[in-house]
């Protein structure tokens, strides 16, 4: 089950590459929250009931419920339907998001040993390298808040790996969504989407040697 | 928390530097608001606050916690003036420097890994556990963590949004910034690197962090020549001293006290500076370099810190930098790092060869002086300018014992 739903996980990466709509994203996005709620279920069931239960409610209110909400939100507010302007195209980056699933599975492999969950790992990285890919390829600023939720999202991941030992970690992982996610898209990005029509990361200029 | 020799030296710098950053916006921030006034002196406390928490953490994550509300505090002050400009400059450090952490974070968790066994992140279960580790864990972690670290230090290759921070920031800000947060990233970095000189991995790390060092000078020997805004400029500056400090922790040994050492002095320069920018600032209405000149007849005392600051920051003899980038040149020698030795001393040249070009500008450079308006500038703000840089200065002649053995303290069993 556990390995199912990181199937589902990796799937969800490689459909950002080939999907071009915000309401898209902002689905996908949610579906790696529930994805991970689930794999929270399945992956810490031995630690403290009560440290579980507040792990769980945190991913499941703000990864599945209120990161999307502000993500639609968002899309709402701009009117902005499409994802980029055609910096990179759908086939390319398919490819590199292939290419970052290949070296991610190759470094995972290469370092693999009984100490690390290869598993995690490798969906980790992909994650870390998948959110860089859209980072660097799209011009929409939308596409790159994107980005950075996709990280976190693979960060989480990895944290879940080592949450059996140090459910510590997991808090601290979680706090980083909050603290930097609800800042970016709820107080900061209306900001931005007040100031800059198109939201494309061209337009931010201004600060220049 | 732990209360060390290292956590110490930085918060009491932070303590010497944050009250005259305090008393400098008061005259600073005439102009604005209640509300503007309240939040960018509460982004200042924030700052304060967390930096100091990130000094005398004693745990991976805590630390990485406080350097992650740093970006809270600092996003606050950047933003202060609510323009495009600082708009942009605020979505660029959040963005970049949330990315930035969110990659430590995940380099702090493969440290996890690797020292599997462990209850807990502190520093001193992780000394206990590293050299047994996983080379390659501890090499994937380390990667990750400076890279992630970078944001904060100032250092090739996310130095960018560190500039366009200070950029957009008020002055008096940037002068806190740019010692206080950038010794934080430091620390947080350096917290790692002592426990990884235990591991087998030393060797390598000194080659990656030899290799970033001068990544970072030679960057900012490109692009100190490029830019026209003073505070960019002086921005750039710290992006080379934090360079030369990473050369320092690259040769190890008297690398290291050399490193301890720049940052101290480079912390009292580089706010002095900055706070004497804020009044450079306010005087021509403006930081572009081409709108800035004959200093030396506008106001007497304001270019006196300058030819001061200039001083410390080419590292000439009396300036504490002198002392450190001795120390590191002598250690490059004895090390034989010969192709960095030569590549250092040039970019160096070249970087002095702009400092020293654009500085003599702001001085005696004739300019429109019509513009320049001295009538609101606090003369006891300049004095204070002026005793952060004497301190610097005299610190590169007179070196007490006592500090000498703080810093050695730090650098025990390295």
């Amino acid at each position: 089950m556990l390995f199912a739903l990181i199937i589902v996980y990796v799937v969800t990466l490689v459909y950002l590459a080939i999907t071009d709509r915000f309401r898209n994203y902002a689905s996908l996005i949610m579906l790696q929250g529930w994805v991970l709620f689930g794999v929270v279920i399945l992956q810490l069931h031995a630690i403290d009931w009560a440290e579980l239960a507040f792990v769980l409610a945190e991913t499941l209110v703000f990864k599945a419920i209120i990161v999307p909400y502000m993500l639609f939100n968002i899309i709402r507010k701009t009117g902005v339907a499409r994802v980029h302007e055609g910096s990179v195209t759908g086939m390319n980056s398919l490819l590199l998001f292939i290419t970052g699933l290949l070296v991610s599975a190759g470094i995972a492999y290469y370092i693999a040993d009984t100490t690390v969950n290869v598993v995690f790992f490798a969906v980790a990285l992909y994650a870390v390298l998948c959110g860089l890919i859209l980072i660097t390829t799209h011009k929409r600023i939308f596409s790159h808040l994107v980005g950075f939720l996709v990280i976190e999202n693979g960060v989480f991941l990895f944290s879940l790996a080592v949450g059996v030992e140090m459910p510590m970690l997991v808090n601290i992982a979680m706090m980083l969504d909050i603290l930097m996610s609800v800042l970016m898209m709820g107080v900061f990005f209306s900001k931005l989407g007040e100031r800059i029509r198109n939201l494309t990361s061209d337009e931010l200029t201004s600060l220049k040697d | 928390m732990t209360f060390d020799y290292l956590g110490v030296l930085f918060h009491g710098l932070t303590a010497v530097i944050s009250p005259i950053v305090f008393i400098q916006s008061r005259s600073y921030l005439d102009t604005e608001t209640v509300r503007q006034y309240r939040l960018y002196h509460l982004g200042l406390i924030a700052l304060c606050m967390a930096v100091t928490g990130v000094y005398y953490a004693n745990n991976a994550a805590a630390t990485w916690i406080f350097l992650e509300a740093t970006t809270l505090a600092t996003a606050l002050l950047v933003y202060h003036r609510r323009t495009v400009r600082s708009l942009e400059a605020t979505w660029k450090y959040v963005f970049v420097s949330s990315v930035g952490v969110a990659v430590a974070y995940l380099g702090i968790l493969m440290l996890s890994t690797a020292v599997s066994g462990e209850e807990s992140l502190a520093y001193v279960q992780l000394l206990r556990s590293v050299a047994t580790a996983n080379p390659l864990y501890m090499k994937l972690a380390f990667l990750l963590i400076l890279t992630g670290y970078r944001c904060k230090m100032e250092v090739f290759p996310l130095y960018t949004v560190g500039v366009d921070a200070n950029h957009a920031a008020p002055a008096p800000a940037s002068a806190l910034i740019s010692t206080a947060l950038v010794n934080a990233g430091f620390v947080a970095f350096f917290r790692v690197y002592q426990v990884l000189t235990l591991s087998g991995i030393y060797s390598w790390i000194k080659s990656v962090l030899l290799l970033t060092g001068i990544l970072s000078v030679l960057i900012v020997a490109v692009y100190l020549r490029r830019t026209h805004n003073y505070k960019r400029f002086l921005t750039y500056s710290t992006v080379e001293n934090l360079g030369i400090v990473l050369i320092g922790l690259g040769l190890g040994g008297w690398g290291i006290f050399a490193a301890l050492f720049h940052l101290t002095i480079h912390s009292l320069i580089k706010s002095g500076m900055f706070l004497q920018m804020a009044q450079i600032g306010r005087i021509y209405r403006t930081y572009r370099m081409n709108r800035i000149g004959d200093y030396f007849k506008t106001y007497r005392l304001g270019s006196l810190v300058v030819l001061m600051g200039t001083v410390g920051l080419l590292a000439f003899p009396p300036s504490g930098l002198f002392v450190s980038e001795l120390i590191i040149l002598k250690e490059l020698v004895a090390g034989s790092h010969w192709a960095i030795l030569v590549l250092f001393v040039l970019l160096i040249c070249l970087v002095l060869f702009t400092l020293s070009r654009r500085f003599t500008g702001l001085l005696l450079r004739p300019v429109h002086s019509g513009r320049a308006d001295i009538s609101t500038i606090s003369r006891a703000a300049t004095w204070l300018q002026f005793a952060l840089l004497l301190t610097a200065l005299v610190l590169g002649i007179v070196q007490p014992q006592r500090w000498i053995d703080f810093l050695h303290a730090i650098t025990v069993g390295l």
